[in-house]
Protein backbone atom coordinates (compact mmCIF):
# COMPACT_ATOMS: atom_id res chain seq x y z
CA UNK A 1 0.00 0.00 0.00
CA UNK A 2 1.20 3.52 -0.72
CA UNK A 3 1.37 6.24 1.88
CA UNK A 4 -2.29 7.09 1.30
CA UNK A 5 -4.93 4.44 0.62
CA UNK A 6 -7.07 4.86 -2.51
CA UNK A 7 -10.00 5.69 -0.18
CA UNK A 8 -8.07 8.52 1.49
CA UNK A 9 -6.98 9.87 -1.91
CA UNK A 10 -10.57 9.71 -3.19
CA UNK A 11 -12.16 11.45 -0.19
CA UNK A 12 -9.40 14.08 0.05
CA UNK A 13 -9.70 14.89 -3.64
CA UNK A 14 -13.50 14.64 -3.87
CA UNK A 15 -14.88 15.42 -0.43
CA UNK A 16 -18.53 14.49 0.19
CA UNK A 17 -20.94 16.36 2.49
CA UNK A 18 -18.63 19.29 3.16
CA UNK A 19 -20.23 22.21 4.99
CA UNK A 20 -22.53 22.76 7.94
CA UNK A 21 -26.26 22.15 8.32
CA UNK A 22 -28.53 25.00 9.40
CA UNK A 23 -30.11 24.47 12.79
CA UNK A 24 -28.88 20.86 13.15
CA UNK A 25 -30.36 18.38 15.62
CA UNK A 26 -26.86 17.63 16.89
CA UNK A 27 -23.36 19.08 16.58
CA UNK A 28 -20.13 17.37 17.63
CA UNK A 29 -16.66 18.79 17.38
CA UNK A 30 -13.30 17.27 18.28
CA UNK A 31 -9.80 18.67 17.92
CA UNK A 32 -6.21 17.85 18.71
CA UNK A 33 -4.70 20.90 20.43
CA UNK A 34 -1.14 20.15 19.38
CA UNK A 35 -1.37 19.21 15.72
CA UNK A 36 -4.54 21.21 15.13
CA UNK A 37 -6.60 18.52 13.36
CA UNK A 38 -10.29 19.30 13.82
CA UNK A 39 -13.50 17.59 12.73
CA UNK A 40 -16.98 18.99 13.28
CA UNK A 41 -20.14 17.10 12.33
CA UNK A 42 -23.65 18.52 12.13
CA UNK A 43 -26.58 16.19 11.55
CA UNK A 44 -30.34 15.91 11.29
CA UNK A 45 -31.69 12.92 13.19
CA UNK A 46 -35.10 11.40 12.57
CA UNK A 47 -36.31 8.57 14.77
CA UNK A 48 -32.76 7.60 15.74
CA UNK A 49 -31.45 7.66 12.15
CA UNK A 50 -29.07 10.19 10.57
CA UNK A 51 -31.01 11.72 7.70
CA UNK A 52 -28.51 14.41 6.71
CA UNK A 53 -24.95 15.14 7.79
CA UNK A 54 -22.25 17.67 6.93
CA UNK A 55 -18.64 18.06 8.08
CA UNK A 56 -16.08 20.77 8.50
CA UNK A 57 -12.47 19.66 8.94
CA UNK A 58 -9.02 21.17 9.20
CA UNK A 59 -5.65 19.49 9.25
CA UNK A 60 -3.82 16.74 7.42
CA UNK A 61 -5.10 14.98 4.30
CA UNK A 62 -6.07 11.90 6.30
CA UNK A 63 -8.15 14.01 8.72
CA UNK A 64 -10.00 15.70 5.85
CA UNK A 65 -10.57 12.34 4.15
CA UNK A 66 -11.74 10.77 7.42
CA UNK A 67 -14.33 13.49 7.95
CA UNK A 68 -15.68 12.98 4.44
CA UNK A 69 -15.71 9.17 4.69
CA UNK A 70 -17.33 9.27 8.14
CA UNK A 71 -20.06 11.59 6.91
CA UNK A 72 -20.79 9.28 4.00
CA UNK A 73 -20.90 6.19 6.21
CA UNK A 74 -23.03 7.90 8.87
CA UNK A 75 -25.72 8.98 6.45
CA UNK A 76 -28.66 6.60 6.89
CA UNK A 77 -27.08 4.87 9.88
CA UNK A 78 -28.82 4.61 13.24
CA UNK A 79 -27.34 6.19 16.34
CA UNK A 80 -27.30 2.73 17.90
CA UNK A 81 -25.04 1.50 15.08
CA UNK A 82 -22.79 4.54 15.39
CA UNK A 83 -22.51 3.96 19.13
CA UNK A 84 -20.39 0.88 18.41
CA UNK A 85 -17.81 2.77 16.30
CA UNK A 86 -14.25 3.11 17.46
CA UNK A 87 -10.85 4.00 15.96
CA UNK A 88 -10.47 0.64 14.24
CA UNK A 89 -13.82 1.14 12.48
CA UNK A 90 -12.56 4.48 11.09
CA UNK A 91 -9.21 2.93 10.15
CA UNK A 92 -10.95 0.22 8.12
CA UNK A 93 -13.38 2.75 6.63
CA UNK A 94 -10.34 4.60 5.25
CA UNK A 95 -8.73 1.45 3.86
CA UNK A 96 -5.93 1.52 6.43
CA UNK A 97 -3.73 4.33 7.67
CA UNK A 98 0.05 4.73 7.83
CA UNK A 99 1.51 4.86 11.38
CA UNK A 100 1.84 8.65 11.33
CA UNK A 101 -1.81 8.98 10.25
CA UNK A 102 -3.36 6.73 12.90
CA UNK A 103 -4.16 9.62 15.22
CA UNK A 104 -6.84 10.43 12.67
CA UNK A 105 -8.64 7.14 13.36
CA UNK A 106 -8.84 8.08 17.04
CA UNK A 107 -10.06 11.57 16.15
CA UNK A 108 -12.74 10.11 13.85
CA UNK A 109 -13.84 7.54 16.42
CA UNK A 110 -14.13 10.26 19.05
CA UNK A 111 -16.20 12.61 16.92
CA UNK A 112 -18.71 9.88 16.02
CA UNK A 113 -18.96 8.80 19.62
CA UNK A 114 -19.44 12.44 20.63
CA UNK A 115 -22.19 12.86 18.03
CA UNK A 116 -24.09 9.97 19.56
CA UNK A 117 -23.62 11.08 23.17
CA UNK A 118 -24.43 14.72 22.37
CA UNK A 119 -27.72 13.67 20.77
CA UNK A 120 -28.57 11.44 23.70
CA UNK A 121 -27.84 14.23 26.19
CA UNK A 122 -29.32 17.02 24.09
CA UNK A 123 -26.10 19.07 23.98
CA UNK A 124 -24.03 20.61 21.19
CA UNK A 125 -20.33 21.44 21.04
CA UNK A 126 -19.64 25.09 20.38
CA UNK A 127 -15.88 24.59 20.14
CA UNK A 128 -13.68 21.58 19.45
CA UNK A 129 -13.28 19.29 22.41
CA UNK A 130 -9.77 18.09 23.10
CA UNK A 131 -9.11 14.66 21.63
CA UNK A 132 -7.21 12.51 24.12
CA UNK B 1 23.14 28.60 -13.58
CA UNK B 2 20.31 26.07 -13.62
CA UNK B 3 18.22 25.19 -10.57
CA UNK B 4 19.87 21.80 -9.99
CA UNK B 5 23.34 23.38 -10.21
CA UNK B 6 22.32 26.12 -7.74
CA UNK B 7 21.05 23.54 -5.28
CA UNK B 8 24.22 21.50 -5.71
CA UNK B 9 26.50 24.45 -4.96
CA UNK B 10 24.55 26.90 -2.83
CA UNK B 11 27.70 28.83 -1.90
CA UNK B 12 28.46 29.65 -5.53
CA UNK B 13 24.81 30.36 -6.31
CA UNK B 14 24.56 32.88 -3.45
CA UNK B 15 27.58 34.74 -4.89
CA UNK B 16 26.63 34.85 -8.57
CA UNK B 17 27.13 38.24 -10.23
CA UNK B 18 23.81 40.12 -10.12
CA UNK B 19 22.95 39.79 -13.82
CA UNK B 20 23.66 36.07 -13.80
CA UNK B 21 21.72 35.59 -10.59
CA UNK B 22 18.71 37.47 -11.95
CA UNK B 23 18.74 35.38 -15.13
CA UNK B 24 18.93 32.19 -13.04
CA UNK B 25 16.03 33.06 -10.72
CA UNK B 26 13.84 34.25 -13.61
CA UNK B 27 14.49 31.03 -15.56
CA UNK B 28 13.78 28.85 -12.50
CA UNK B 29 10.57 30.69 -11.63
CA UNK B 30 9.35 30.79 -15.26
CA UNK B 31 9.81 27.03 -15.49
CA UNK B 32 7.96 26.46 -12.18
CA UNK B 33 5.19 28.83 -13.26
CA UNK B 34 4.78 27.02 -16.61
CA UNK B 35 4.52 23.68 -14.85
CA UNK B 36 1.87 24.76 -12.34
CA UNK B 37 -0.16 26.67 -14.92
CA UNK B 38 -0.04 23.60 -17.14
CA UNK B 39 -0.97 20.97 -14.56
CA UNK B 40 -3.12 22.70 -11.95
CA UNK B 41 -6.65 23.56 -13.09
CA UNK B 42 -7.35 25.89 -10.16
CA UNK B 43 -4.13 27.83 -10.71
CA UNK B 44 -4.53 27.84 -14.49
CA UNK B 45 -7.86 29.61 -14.02
CA UNK B 46 -6.08 32.32 -11.99
CA UNK B 47 -3.49 32.70 -14.74
CA UNK B 48 -6.14 32.91 -17.44
CA UNK B 49 -8.07 35.49 -15.43
CA UNK B 50 -4.86 37.52 -15.07
CA UNK B 51 -4.02 37.03 -18.75
CA UNK B 52 -0.49 35.85 -18.06
CA UNK B 53 1.49 32.89 -19.40
CA UNK B 54 5.07 31.69 -18.92
CA UNK B 55 6.01 33.37 -22.21
CA UNK B 56 5.32 36.73 -20.52
CA UNK B 57 8.00 36.14 -17.88
CA UNK B 58 11.37 37.17 -19.24
CA UNK B 59 12.87 39.52 -16.64
CA UNK B 60 12.78 40.24 -12.90
CA UNK B 61 10.27 43.01 -13.58
CA UNK B 62 7.86 40.41 -15.02
CA UNK B 63 7.88 38.23 -11.89
CA UNK B 64 5.27 40.47 -10.27
CA UNK B 65 2.81 39.28 -12.95
CA UNK B 66 2.83 35.71 -11.63
CA UNK B 67 -0.52 35.16 -9.84
CA UNK B 68 -0.21 34.67 -6.08
CA UNK B 69 -2.05 32.36 -3.70
CA UNK B 70 -3.12 34.11 -0.47
CA UNK B 71 -1.51 32.23 2.41
CA UNK B 72 -4.88 31.87 4.15
CA UNK B 73 -5.89 29.35 1.47
CA UNK B 74 -3.67 26.77 3.15
CA UNK B 75 -6.07 26.77 6.10
CA UNK B 76 -9.13 26.11 3.98
CA UNK B 77 -10.80 22.70 4.21
CA UNK B 78 -10.79 22.51 0.40
CA UNK B 79 -7.03 23.16 0.14
CA UNK B 80 -6.80 20.12 -2.14
CA UNK B 81 -7.60 22.45 -5.03
CA UNK B 82 -4.17 24.05 -4.53
CA UNK B 83 -2.39 20.82 -5.39
CA UNK B 84 -0.51 20.38 -8.65
CA UNK B 85 0.85 16.97 -7.60
CA UNK B 86 -1.53 14.13 -6.75
CA UNK B 87 -1.85 13.16 -3.09
CA UNK B 88 -0.16 9.84 -3.93
CA UNK B 89 3.08 11.79 -4.57
CA UNK B 90 2.87 13.71 -1.27
CA UNK B 91 5.55 12.72 1.23
CA UNK B 92 5.31 15.40 3.87
CA UNK B 93 2.53 17.42 5.40
CA UNK B 94 4.01 20.33 7.32
CA UNK B 95 1.82 22.47 9.48
CA UNK B 96 1.76 25.53 11.62
CA UNK B 97 -0.94 26.50 14.07
CA UNK B 98 -1.33 30.09 15.12
CA UNK B 99 -3.35 31.77 17.82
CA UNK B 100 -6.59 31.03 15.94
CA UNK B 101 -6.15 27.28 16.36
CA UNK B 102 -6.83 26.33 12.72
CA UNK B 103 -3.73 24.75 11.21
CA UNK B 104 -2.16 25.85 7.96
CA UNK B 105 -1.03 22.72 6.14
CA UNK B 106 1.50 22.63 3.29
CA UNK B 107 1.93 19.38 1.39
CA UNK B 108 5.27 18.53 -0.20
CA UNK B 109 5.72 15.88 -2.84
CA UNK B 110 8.84 13.80 -3.40
CA UNK B 111 10.54 16.24 -5.77
CA UNK B 112 9.88 19.23 -3.50
CA UNK B 113 11.06 17.37 -0.40
CA UNK B 114 14.31 16.35 -2.10
CA UNK B 115 14.95 19.88 -3.33
CA UNK B 116 14.16 21.50 0.02
CA UNK B 117 16.38 19.14 2.02
CA UNK B 118 19.24 19.81 -0.45
CA UNK B 119 18.62 23.57 -0.33
CA UNK B 120 18.52 23.80 3.46
CA UNK B 121 21.63 21.71 4.01
CA UNK B 122 23.42 23.86 1.40
CA UNK B 123 22.29 27.04 3.15
CA UNK B 124 23.30 25.78 6.59
CA UNK B 125 26.74 24.84 5.29
CA UNK B 126 27.20 28.14 3.50
CA UNK B 127 25.96 30.43 6.28
CA UNK B 128 26.99 28.52 9.39
CA UNK B 129 29.87 26.31 8.22
CA UNK B 130 28.80 23.65 10.68
CA UNK B 131 30.06 20.09 10.25
CA UNK B 132 30.75 19.11 13.86
CA UNK B 133 30.14 20.19 17.45
CA UNK B 134 27.07 19.90 19.63
CA UNK B 135 23.63 21.37 19.12
CA UNK B 136 21.39 22.24 22.03
CA UNK B 137 17.90 22.42 20.56
CA UNK B 138 15.55 24.52 22.66
CA UNK B 139 12.55 22.99 20.96
CA UNK B 140 10.58 19.76 20.91
CA UNK B 141 12.01 16.97 18.76
CA UNK B 142 10.48 15.93 15.45
CA UNK B 143 9.49 12.68 17.18
CA UNK B 144 7.23 14.70 19.46
CA UNK B 145 5.99 17.15 16.81
CA UNK B 146 6.65 15.43 13.46
CA UNK B 147 4.72 17.86 11.28
CA UNK B 148 5.69 21.18 12.87
CA UNK B 149 7.48 23.27 10.24
CA UNK B 150 9.92 25.10 12.50
CA UNK B 151 11.00 21.90 14.23
CA UNK B 152 11.47 20.18 10.88
CA UNK B 153 13.72 23.02 9.68
CA UNK B 154 15.76 22.87 12.90
CA UNK B 155 15.95 19.10 12.72
CA UNK B 156 17.87 19.14 9.44
CA UNK B 157 20.67 20.86 11.32
CA UNK B 158 21.14 18.06 13.80
CA UNK B 159 22.71 15.72 11.25
CA UNK B 160 25.56 18.22 10.95
CA UNK B 161 26.42 17.96 14.65
CA UNK B 162 28.38 15.23 16.45
CA UNK B 163 25.94 15.35 19.34
CA UNK B 164 22.62 17.03 19.99
CA UNK B 165 19.76 17.16 22.45
CA UNK B 166 16.21 18.46 22.40
CA UNK B 167 15.30 19.93 25.77
CA UNK B 168 11.59 20.64 25.33
CA UNK B 169 9.75 17.44 26.16
CA UNK B 170 6.05 16.97 26.80
CA UNK B 171 5.81 20.74 26.35
CA UNK B 172 8.03 21.45 29.32
CA UNK B 173 11.39 23.21 29.31
CA UNK B 174 13.93 22.71 32.06
CA UNK B 175 16.73 25.33 31.85
CA UNK B 176 18.80 23.37 34.38
CA UNK B 177 18.91 20.45 31.97
CA UNK B 178 20.02 22.82 29.20
CA UNK B 179 22.76 24.20 31.41
CA UNK B 180 23.86 20.68 32.36
CA UNK B 181 24.25 19.72 28.70
CA UNK B 182 26.25 22.86 27.90
CA UNK B 183 28.57 22.05 30.81
CA UNK B 184 28.88 18.42 29.73
CA UNK B 185 29.95 19.38 26.20
CA UNK B 186 32.33 22.12 27.37
CA UNK B 187 35.60 20.20 27.18
CA UNK B 188 34.89 18.22 24.05
CA UNK B 189 32.78 20.10 21.50
CA UNK B 190 31.90 23.53 20.16
CA UNK B 191 28.47 24.28 21.56
CA UNK B 192 25.63 25.78 19.52
CA UNK B 193 22.16 26.81 20.66
CA UNK B 194 19.18 26.52 18.34
CA UNK B 195 15.61 27.53 19.09
CA UNK B 196 12.85 30.10 18.76
CA UNK B 197 13.76 33.48 20.33
CA UNK B 198 11.25 33.11 23.18
CA UNK B 199 12.82 29.84 24.37
CA UNK B 200 16.39 31.12 24.06
CA UNK B 201 15.02 34.07 26.03
CA UNK B 202 13.80 31.72 28.76
CA UNK B 203 17.28 30.23 29.07
CA UNK B 204 18.77 33.73 29.20
CA UNK B 205 16.28 34.75 31.89
CA UNK B 206 17.21 31.71 33.96
CA UNK B 207 20.93 32.51 33.62
CA UNK B 208 20.21 36.13 34.57
CA UNK B 209 18.19 35.17 37.66
CA UNK B 210 20.80 32.66 38.75
CA UNK B 211 23.57 35.18 38.00
CA UNK B 212 25.33 32.75 35.68
CA UNK B 213 27.54 33.96 32.85
CA UNK B 214 28.82 31.28 30.50
CA UNK B 215 31.52 31.64 27.92
CA UNK B 216 30.63 29.40 25.03
CA UNK B 217 33.21 28.68 22.35
CA UNK B 218 34.81 30.94 19.71
CA UNK B 219 32.85 29.23 16.92
CA UNK B 220 29.56 28.93 18.82
CA UNK B 221 26.39 30.08 17.09
CA UNK B 222 22.96 30.96 18.42
CA UNK B 223 20.49 30.18 15.63
CA UNK B 224 16.88 31.32 15.87
CA UNK B 225 13.69 30.95 13.87
CA UNK B 226 10.06 31.48 14.74
CA UNK B 227 9.54 35.18 15.10
CA UNK B 228 10.11 37.86 17.67
CA UNK B 229 6.59 38.17 19.02
CA UNK B 230 5.25 36.14 21.88
CA UNK B 231 1.74 34.66 21.73
CA UNK B 232 0.69 37.43 24.09
CA UNK B 233 1.59 39.97 21.39
CA UNK B 234 4.60 41.23 23.33
CA UNK B 235 7.67 41.83 21.16
CA UNK B 236 11.12 40.49 21.95
CA UNK B 237 13.74 43.17 21.29
CA UNK B 238 16.49 41.90 19.02
CA UNK B 239 18.99 44.37 20.45
CA UNK B 240 18.27 43.31 24.06
CA UNK B 241 18.36 39.68 22.99
CA UNK B 242 21.80 40.02 21.35
CA UNK B 243 23.14 41.90 24.39
CA UNK B 244 21.91 39.20 26.77
CA UNK B 245 23.33 36.43 24.55
CA UNK B 246 26.71 38.15 24.69
CA UNK B 247 26.48 38.77 28.45
CA UNK B 248 25.21 35.35 29.56
CA UNK B 249 26.48 33.02 26.85
CA UNK B 250 29.57 34.88 25.66
CA UNK B 251 28.47 34.72 22.02
CA UNK B 252 28.97 37.98 20.08
CA UNK B 253 26.09 39.50 18.08
CA UNK B 254 27.68 38.53 14.75
CA UNK B 255 27.24 34.89 15.70
CA UNK B 256 23.57 35.25 16.59
CA UNK B 257 21.73 34.32 13.40
CA UNK B 258 18.03 34.57 12.84
CA UNK B 259 16.15 33.01 9.94
CA UNK B 260 12.87 33.94 8.23
CA UNK B 261 10.44 31.65 6.48
CA UNK B 262 6.95 30.22 6.61
CA UNK B 263 5.75 26.67 6.26
CA UNK B 264 3.77 27.41 3.09
CA UNK B 265 6.94 28.45 1.25
CA UNK B 266 10.23 26.63 0.74
CA UNK B 267 12.07 29.95 0.95
CA UNK B 268 14.21 30.20 4.07
CA UNK B 269 16.17 33.45 4.39
CA UNK B 270 19.23 32.95 6.62
CA UNK B 271 21.05 35.78 8.32
CA UNK B 272 24.71 36.43 7.58
CA UNK B 273 27.20 37.90 10.04
CA UNK B 274 25.96 41.38 9.07
CA UNK B 275 22.44 40.50 10.20
CA UNK B 276 20.96 40.59 6.72
CA UNK B 277 18.64 37.74 5.77
CA UNK B 278 19.55 36.54 2.29
CA UNK B 279 16.84 35.36 -0.07
CA UNK B 280 18.11 32.19 -1.78
CA UNK B 281 18.73 32.35 -5.55
CA UNK B 282 15.85 29.94 -6.25
CA UNK B 283 13.39 32.41 -4.71
CA UNK B 284 12.29 35.98 -5.21
CA UNK B 285 10.53 38.29 -2.80
CA UNK B 286 8.11 40.83 -4.16
CA UNK B 287 6.92 43.57 -1.82
CA UNK B 288 3.32 44.59 -2.45
CA UNK B 289 1.35 47.70 -1.61
CA UNK B 290 -0.72 47.04 1.53
CA UNK B 291 -3.75 48.80 -0.01
CA UNK B 292 -3.48 47.11 -3.42
CA UNK B 293 -1.40 43.95 -3.47
CA UNK B 294 -1.33 43.88 -7.27
CA UNK B 295 1.19 46.74 -7.09
CA UNK B 296 4.83 45.82 -6.54
CA UNK B 297 6.85 48.28 -4.49
CA UNK B 298 10.53 49.01 -5.14
CA UNK B 299 13.33 47.83 -2.85
CA UNK B 300 13.41 49.76 0.40
CA UNK B 301 9.65 50.38 0.57
CA UNK B 302 7.63 48.58 3.22
CA UNK B 303 4.70 46.40 2.17
CA UNK B 304 3.19 42.93 2.14
CA UNK B 305 5.74 40.17 1.57
CA UNK B 306 5.04 37.87 -1.41
CA UNK B 307 7.30 34.84 -1.80
CA UNK B 308 7.96 33.21 -5.16
CA UNK B 309 9.71 29.88 -4.85
CA UNK B 310 10.94 27.67 -7.68
CA UNK B 311 11.39 24.53 -5.56
CA UNK B 312 7.74 23.62 -5.16
CA UNK B 313 6.27 21.06 -7.53
CA UNK B 314 3.42 20.00 -5.22
CA UNK B 315 1.53 23.33 -5.40
CA UNK B 316 2.28 26.75 -6.89
CA UNK B 317 4.89 28.21 -4.56
CA UNK B 318 3.80 31.76 -5.25
CA UNK B 319 2.43 32.97 -1.93
CA UNK B 320 1.00 36.28 -0.77
CA UNK B 321 1.82 36.26 2.93
CA UNK B 322 0.28 38.20 5.82
CA UNK B 323 3.70 39.55 6.79
CA UNK B 324 4.87 43.10 6.26
CA UNK B 325 8.48 43.99 5.50
CA UNK B 326 10.87 45.15 2.87
CA UNK B 327 13.70 43.97 0.65
CA UNK B 328 17.14 45.45 0.16
CA UNK B 329 19.07 44.80 -3.04
CA UNK B 330 22.19 46.76 -2.12
CA UNK B 331 25.47 44.83 -1.92
CA UNK B 332 26.07 43.02 1.36
CA UNK B 333 29.59 43.09 2.83
CA UNK B 334 29.39 39.31 3.22
CA UNK B 335 29.73 38.96 -0.56
CA UNK B 336 26.41 37.29 -1.22
CA UNK B 337 24.33 38.88 -3.97
CA UNK B 338 20.63 39.39 -4.55
CA UNK B 339 17.85 40.40 -2.20
CA UNK B 340 17.83 40.46 1.56
CA UNK B 341 14.53 40.60 3.44
CA UNK B 342 13.45 42.24 6.68
CA UNK B 343 10.27 41.24 8.45
CA UNK B 344 8.59 44.14 10.28
CA UNK B 345 5.22 42.98 11.53
CA UNK B 346 2.12 40.98 10.77
CA UNK B 347 -0.51 42.54 8.55
CA UNK B 348 -3.17 44.33 10.57
CA UNK B 349 -5.93 41.87 11.46
CA UNK B 350 -3.81 38.79 10.69
CA UNK B 351 -3.59 36.26 13.49
CA UNK B 352 -0.27 35.71 15.18
CA UNK B 353 0.54 32.45 13.55
CA UNK B 354 3.64 30.33 13.70
CA UNK B 355 5.04 27.20 15.28
CA UNK B 356 6.90 29.12 17.99
CA UNK B 357 3.72 30.89 19.09
CA UNK B 358 1.94 27.55 19.23
CA UNK B 359 4.71 25.95 21.33
CA UNK B 360 4.90 28.87 23.74
CA UNK B 361 1.15 29.04 24.21
CA UNK B 362 0.93 25.33 24.95
CA UNK B 363 4.03 25.38 27.15
CA UNK B 364 2.57 28.23 29.20
CA UNK B 365 -0.80 26.51 29.51
CA UNK B 366 0.92 23.33 30.76
CA UNK B 367 2.83 25.36 33.35
CA UNK B 368 -0.39 27.03 34.50
CA UNK B 369 -2.03 23.61 34.83
CA UNK B 370 0.95 22.36 36.84
CA UNK B 371 0.90 25.44 39.10
CA UNK B 372 -2.83 25.05 39.75
CA UNK B 373 -2.69 21.34 40.40
CA UNK B 374 -3.98 20.39 43.85
CA UNK B 375 -1.15 18.57 45.62
CA UNK B 376 -1.92 15.00 46.58
CA UNK B 377 -2.57 14.49 50.27
CA UNK B 378 0.53 13.16 52.02
CA UNK B 379 0.42 9.46 52.71
CA UNK B 380 -0.37 8.65 56.32
CA UNK B 381 2.38 6.94 58.26
CA UNK B 382 1.97 5.07 61.42
CA UNK B 383 3.53 6.82 64.39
Amino acid sequence: MGRYSPTVVDHFTNPRNAGELDDPDVRASIGNPVCGDQIMLTAYVDDGTITAIRFRAHGCAAALAAASAISEACHGATLAELGTWDASRVDSLLGGLAPDQRHVAALGGHVVSRLVSNHREGVNDDAPLVCS
Amino acid sequence: MQLAAMLGDAGAAFRLPNAEREAAVVAALRSAFASHAGHNAFYRAQCEAAGVTAADISSVADLARIPLLPVGMFKQPDAHVLMTAPLTDVELEIRSTGTGGVPSVARRDTTTATRVVTALIGQYRDFFGIAKGAGLFLSPSTAETPEMGMVKVFNLLNGLFDDHAYVVRDYAFDPEEALGLLNRWEESMTRHIIGPPFLVGRLLRYLELEDISLKLDPESLVITLGGWKRYTGESISRRDFDEKVERHLGVPAGRVRDMYGMIESNMLAVECEHHRKHVPPWSYISIRDVEDTSIELPAGRTGVIALLDALSTSYPGFILSEDVGEVDSSPCPCGRTGQTVSFRRRLQGAELGCCAVSIEKFLDSQEIVAECEVPAAPARTEA
